[in-house]
């Protein structure tokens, strides 16, 4: 008798603990209830700090002096200064999403540091292309865009903060200066505990 | 009694001297010539409202020839205020442009300041927008 009592109960107390054992659940990618950390560079920051560059960069109207309509960009170093190892494509895809959307730029994809592509296969048929009928090469993007990121650490006591430092530059090739530039910086303050590292 | 008395006084003033508001000096005759809109608000955070209130909002087209739009903002209790906002767009046909990067920005507003926000829309394609306010996380 005791045993057709239990096992009902220890079988559904298991199911109850398994079933709220876990807090996993979504949150809206750089939302308010996204996780801030004052040591690294989290996802709402390089989505901020993408948005601040976008949207400076349309509204500036340089884009509209490139001698293409709409104008060629041309993606170049993006220098990590942070103690961090960070995929700078978190960064530079969502400049360039926004750009493209825009409408006032393009990016070629076949051009790249040190001669290597963006894109391998698409430089390869675009060489064929170019081979093939005899047409000219690629003219020389409009723009080309490079950037840094940097790191600046404070500490008061038992208060930590880190400024992250997101500049970009946008520079004309053929004459090799610089006709649009932003820092967009973030900072994060917080208090570490007292025990820990 | 009377220990007891001076004792409430003063702790009514340290109280009273932990807020600090904000003054401002700015030209009486303005240069600029802002472009007003009338807009439409829903408020359902009257706490929020008070704090964060929308004075007023002006557009502008960018040299590049996107909309670009400001929102005047005051804090009208003296306390320091953190919130967060976000800007949707829309274009010609009420829809809804680019969500992808209309981020949660983080800000504060001290206690009696007036401020600006202001952004800038995605594509020239964008003709109308709304302004979400919360409070910060």
């Amino acid at each position: 008798m005791k045993k057709i009592i239990l096992l009902p109960l220890v079988a559904a107390s298991a199911a109850f603990i398994t079933g709220c054992g876990t807090n996993a659940h979504y949150v809206e990618t750089g939302g308010r209830q996204s996780i801030v950390s004052i040591g690294q560079i989290n996802d709402q920051d390089f989505i901020a700090a993408a948005n601040a560059a976008a949207s400076d960069l349309i509204a500036s109207g340089v884009l509209d002096k490139a001698q293409h309509s709409p104008a060629v960009l041309v993606l170049s170093r993006i220098v990590n200064n942070t103690g961090q190892q960070i995929d700078t494509d978190l960064l530079t895809q969502k400049i360039r999403i926004a750009v493209l959307n825009s409408g006032k730029a393009t990016f070629t994809t076949t051009m790249g540091l040190g001669g290597k592509a963006e894109d391998q296969m698409a430089k390869g048929l675009q060489q064929q292309e170019e081979f093939m009928n005899d047409s000219k090469p690629q003219p020389l993007p409009d723009f080309s865009l490079s950037g840094k990121i940097i790191e600046t650490v404070a500490r008061a006591g038992n208060t930590s903060q880190s400024t992250y430092s997101f500049q970009l530059t946008l520079t004309d090739p053929k004459t090799g200066n610089a006709v649009w530039a932003i820092e967009k910086q973030i900072t994060k303050q917080g208090t570490r505990s007292s025990v820990g590292f | 009694m009377k220990t007891k008395l001076a004792g409430l006084v003063a702790i009514t003033l340290a109280v009273a001297g932990c807020h600090n508001t904000m003054n401002s000096v700015e030209n009486a005759q303005k240069e600029g010539q802002r472009n007003m809109i009338s807009d439409q608000r829903v408020v359902t955070d009257t706490g929020l409202s008070r704090a964060v209130s929308v004075v007023g909002v002006n557009t502008a087209m960018t040299p590049g020839g996107v909309l670009r739009v400001q929102v005047e903002l005051l804090n009208r209790t003296r306390s320091l205020h953190p919130f967060s906002y976000r800007f949707e767009w829309f274009d010609a046909n009420g829809m809804q442009v680019g969500s992808g990067l209309s981020p949660v920005v983080p800000d504060q507003i001290e206690g009696g300041e007036s401020k600006f926000i202001s952004a800038v829309a995605p594509s020239p394609i964008c003709k109308d927008f709304r302004l979400k306010l919360l409070e910060a996380h």
